[in-house]
């Protein structure tokens, strides 16, 4: 664990950019989450977030073209680095095995 | 690349671009610009609210690009400058104070010397044709007399030249009416000054009209009157068409004008026709002779003066019949602008309000520099000795990484903000001192005015690069340090610099010059005071003689002679202390009759008497001998000569109307004396009796123990025989303070200049000789362990001050003399200039100079050795 521990946000970024593959950029991952999530995703709170996992090296980033409509800047695209796979799949690992550890009647009891 | 893509508000965008991080500044605009680019296509005003939201919530760490780096630490740095020049002022209050203290001194003095010269030189410049107003002078050379230049024409010049000249687009004639008393309803007043002018005046000059006809045009029933005088006439301005009775004439008011300004060389309360003046209007407009009103022009653009002075000659030849006339006369246009500034060569200039010298506005602002200099000197002298206390901060500035011109851009900072405390400083002085120096010179200087003007803008930028020239020698003399060296601890900047020294020489000789120039000005002035100018002015008061008061003259003076503290009274034409008018007069030769035109003034017959004019020969008036009234004259020292007879009395003379066969004799000659100003040589003069004309003027003599008595006695007495005109005073000496007034004026400026200039001289020698001295301490230790007295230090130290301001000395005389030689020739009476006021001038600089540093000196010599070489 240590320093890969990743936080509830950044997993769901590292998630989406996951789900988007090769068009993971800013734009792009904050409509993934809004559509898919329905939660408010604002630009500062996302591109920091990206910033720190890609030197945390769980992202990594490359420049794409540039269009019009961005006033002639380029997109960065994100993907999701062995590292970054292997964290993803430990705390996915890790939630399943609570998961199984929870006793039945621990969740039925609310049922009553 | 397709499609138009919507452009963000810039100043986000640039706030963005300013504090993002360079490496993700390029996609988070991108998404920024694409984000806004959607939003805008729905709701373009939204959109752009979110975006200036967007940006906002990117400006958090992680995103903020580092700035400590780049320009946090200038900002430092900069901070750093202003807390050392600061630490730097209050760690030795005493350069700084004498710093900026002179430098104070030297701004409030240019402030005043400029409001000064702005002051004299907006002097008639509200006419918006001020360009193409002429007046016009004549020069006279009349046999007999000292050539003139005079302000006065002849009535018939104004309109035949506009005939004859095509140069001449209009004429104006202003013609002084002196006061006259006025009536309106059974109310009496006095109107001051009367004035009959052409009905052009008004379009030639632009005098602000408050009511009524703007035109100017006028006939001989209608008036314009000033602000003031409406209001003591009619107890309001809004008068249009109300009437008042002037001398039997009932004039009605055509306009009401606003007061004359002060800076107006033409004074008037009231404007009539000039016509009022004449009996025969028809023939004023030819009338060629007599000199006695002035005449202005307004010229065509085109025109040139000496093509117009070439004509000049024929025209007066033409219209004065005389072929000869050229010979007296020669005309001369003088600009609007010289009137005020350039006209104290020209006599009979009576309607010349305030006439200044112009040449003495070049004078003041020289001495506005040199006042300057001598302040920035002390700033640089100052800074510059001092460097070895800041050589180690250099040192270690340079040592830590700072490049030379930053260095320089500390000092130059230094020095602009001293600039700047001076500046505000100066501001404070010269609104505290300002009430009293108008009292002082007569002006009417406003610093409000100043302050709120433009004006205070340029005086800033002008402190500002006054701050910037001053630092520039200190700041490459203290940022070429190298810090090897003054880090050893061999100090820098212990070498004698012999710009310093010239720097003092320079100041010290500026000093001397002025000490000197104002001990000649003041001795100068105080010599007309005191010149014997063979008569006597004490406690004699002039009262006119207007109607009434001109016919009962003679009892008027009997009963007056029977009061305890009147004297003597007499009575004359004209009142002495200006020039005296010239008429033509007629002397018989062997050779025939011979013409020549002294001044001449008539006068009462015991004139001499009550101004203790002396005789050198012959008799005085007498009413025993009937001759005496018109027919016997009495003439000066330089009229005598003028003639050349060997003894004038018995001589027979006569004004140019006597008939050849019927003149008068000489009884009398006097001894010369200046009844004209002493700006000007003693004129020949002749005096005549003609009681049955009488006199313009009374002379009373009062005792001089109790004058307010006498004023009251002769008023009484004056109120008993006049009812028709108030009583009207004026006491000879202060009509003679008037007469000196723009002289004694430049006498107090150049005082006080003299005295700032040695101030802000001897506190930068004070500062200078305590660095030095406290430089020397080790040294004059080691001389007294050695066996040096106290006395030799004392001289050792003092020498080099003394050597320079020597040589200061020695530069300075001799320009002082070149232009104390040239003023002084403009006064017919004039000291010459004693040498030994240079040696005055030059011991007091050394004096001054040697008790400022005296203090220190005697604080060293008297110092005990151990103290000083205790740390070594």
């Amino acid at each position: 664990m240590g320093k890969n521990t990743i936080g509830e946000f950044e997993e769901i970024l590292m998630l989406t950019v996951g789900v988007l593959y090769k068009e993971a950029y800013g734009i792009a991952i904050k409509e993934e989450i809004e559509s898919k999530l329905k939660r408010k995703v604002s630009v500062g709170a996302m591109r920091t977030a990206l910033k720190r996992l890609e030197k945390k090296g769980l992202l990594k980033s490359h420049l794409g073209e540039a269009t019009a409509i961005r006033g002639g800047k380029r997109k960065r695209y994100f993907v999701v680095t062995p590292l970054g796979q292997k964290v993803l799949k430990e705390v996915m690992d890790t939630r399943k095995q609570l998961w199984e550890s929870i006793p039945d009647v621990a969740f039925d009891l609310k049922l009553i | 690349m397709k499609g138009t893509f919507a452009k963000p508000p810039k100043i986000p965008l640039h706030f963005l671009r300013w504090f993002c991080d360079p490496d993700m500044l390029e996609d988070i605009e991108g998404d920024l610009t694409e984000l806004f680019g959607v939003r805008a296509k729905n709701k373009p005003r939204l959109a752009k609210f979110i975006f200036w939201l967007d940006v906002l919530i990117m400006f958090r760490p992680g995103v903020i690009r580092n700035f400590e780096y780049q320009k946090l630490n200038n900002y430092d740095m900069f901070k750093n400058y202003l807390i050392a020049a600061w630490r730097n002022l209050m760690k030795n209050k005493r350069f700084s104070s004498i710093n900026i203290f002179s430098l104070t001194l030297g701004i409030a003095a240019c402030i005043i010397i400029f409001l000064f010269v702005k002051e004299e030189q907006a002097f008639d410049a509200f006419h918006s044709r001020k360009d193409q107003i002429y007046r016009l002078c004549e020069v006279q050379s009349f046999p007999g007399t000292n050539t003139q230049k005079v302000a006065l024409s002849m009535p018939g010049m104004g309109p035949t030249m506009k005939e004859e000249f095509p140069e001449i687009e209009t004429y104006a004639r202003f013609w002084s009416f002196r006061n006259q008393p006025a009536r309106v309803g059974d109310k009496h007043f006095m109107i001051d000054k009367v004035r009959g002018v052409d009905s052009t005046f008004l379009s030639i000059f632009d005098f602000p009209i408050i009511a009524g006809d703007p035109s100017g045009k006028m006939d001989g029933k209608e008036a314009y009157i000033t602000r003031s005088t409406a209001t003591k006439l009619f107890g309001s301005i809004d008068v249009v068409g109300q009437q008042f009775e002037m001398d039997d004439d009932l004039l009605s008011v055509k306009g009401v004008l606003e007061d004359v300004p002060d800076g107006s060389h033409l004074q008037f309360d009231m404007l009539c026709s000039i016509y009022l003046g004449t009996d025969d209007p028809a023939d004023f407009d030819h009338r060629f002779g007599s000199n006695y009103l002035n005449t202005y022009f307004i010229l065509n653009d085109g025109a040139n003066l000496e093509d117009m002075a070439q004509r000049y000659p024929e025209y007066l030849s033409r219209m004065m019949d005389n072929e000869d006339i050229n010979d007296f006369y020669k005309l001369f246009l003088q600009p609007l602008e010289d009137v005020h500034l350039a006209s104290t060569d020209i006599e009979h200039d009576y309607n010349n309000h305030r006439k200044f010298n112009g040449t003495y506005i070049d004078v003041f602002v020289l001495i506005g520099v040199f006042i300057l200099i001598i302040a920035s000197v002390n700033f640089m002298n100052l800074t510059t000795a001092r460097a070895s206390t800041r050589a180690k901060e250099v040192g270690v500035r340079k040592t830590i990484g700072a490049l030379r011109n930053q260095l320089f851009f500390q000092f130059i900072l230094e020095s602009t903000i001293m600039a700047l405390i001076a500046f505000a400083l100066a501001i404070v002085i010269d609104f505290i001192s300002i009430p009293s120096l108008n009292i002082l010179i007569d002006r009417d200087f406003s610093m409000i005015q100043f302050v709120s003007s433009e004006f205070i803008v340029v005086a800033f930028l002008f402190t500002l690069a006054l701050g910037i020239i001053t630092g520039m020698y200190p700041a490459l003399y203290l940022s070429s340090f190298r810090p090897v060296t003054v880090l050893k601890g061999l100090k820098s900047g212990e070498k004698k610099s012999l710009f310093r020294s010239s720097l003092i020489v320079l100041q010290f000789g500026l000093a001397v010059g002025l000490i000197v120039c104002t001990l000649v000005v003041v001795q100068q002035l105080n010599y007309m005071k005191n010149k014997d100018i063979g008569y006597s002015t004490d406690h004699i008061m002039v009262v006119s003689l207007n109607y009434d008061a001109r016919d009962n003259y003679q009892q008027i003076k009997d009963e007056l002679l029977k009061q305890s503290s009147v004297l003597g009274v007499t009575a004359s034409g004209q009142r002495i202390g200006n020039n005296f008018h010239q008429w033509g007069f007629k002397v018989k030769k062997d050779t025939g009759i011979v013409d020549f035109t002294p001044s001449n003034v008539v006068v009462d017959y015991d004139y001499l008497d009550v101004y203790d004019i002396k005789l050198k020969d012959g008799r005085t008036f007498s009413k025993e001998h009937a001759k005496d009234n018109g027919l016997a004259f009495i003439v000066n020292e330089a009229f005598a000569k003028e003639i050349g007879f060997e003894d004038p009395l018995g001589q027979r003379v006569g004004h140019g109307w006597y008939p050849d066969d019927s003149l008068g004799t000489i009884i009398g000659v006097t001894e010369d004396f200046n009844f004209n100003s002493l700006h000007y040589k003693v004129n020949t003069l002749s005096m005549v009796v003609h009681s049955d004309w009488g006199y313009s003027e009374m002379s009373v003599k009062l005792n001089g123990s109790n004058i307010a008595q006498g004023i009251k006695e002769v008023e009484s007495v004056y109120n008993q025989f006049v009812s028709n005109y108030p009583f009207e005073y004026e006491f000879l000496d202060d009509h003679f303070a008037e007469l000196y007034k723009a002289d004694n004026q430049l006498g107090s400026i150049i005082t006080i200049i003299a005295v700032l200039a040695i101030m802000i001289g001897g506190m930068g020698l004070f500062g200078l000789a305590s660095i030095s001295i406290n430089r020397r301490i080790k040294e004059i230790g080691i001389r007294k362990v050695l066996g040096a007295s106290s006395k030799d230090l004392m001289v050792l130290l003092s020498k080099n001050f003394g050597i320079l301001i020597l040589i200061s000395f020695v530069i300075a005389v001799p320009f002082t003399w070149i232009y104390l030689a040239g003023w002084l020739e403009g006064f017919a009476y004039r000291i010459s200039i004693n040498p030994l006021v240079f040696l005055l001038g030059g011991v007091m600089a050394l004096v001054v100079a040697m008790i400022t540093i005296s203090l220190h000196v005697i604080r060293a010599a008297y110092s005990n050795p151990v103290t000083s070489l205790r740390y070594e």
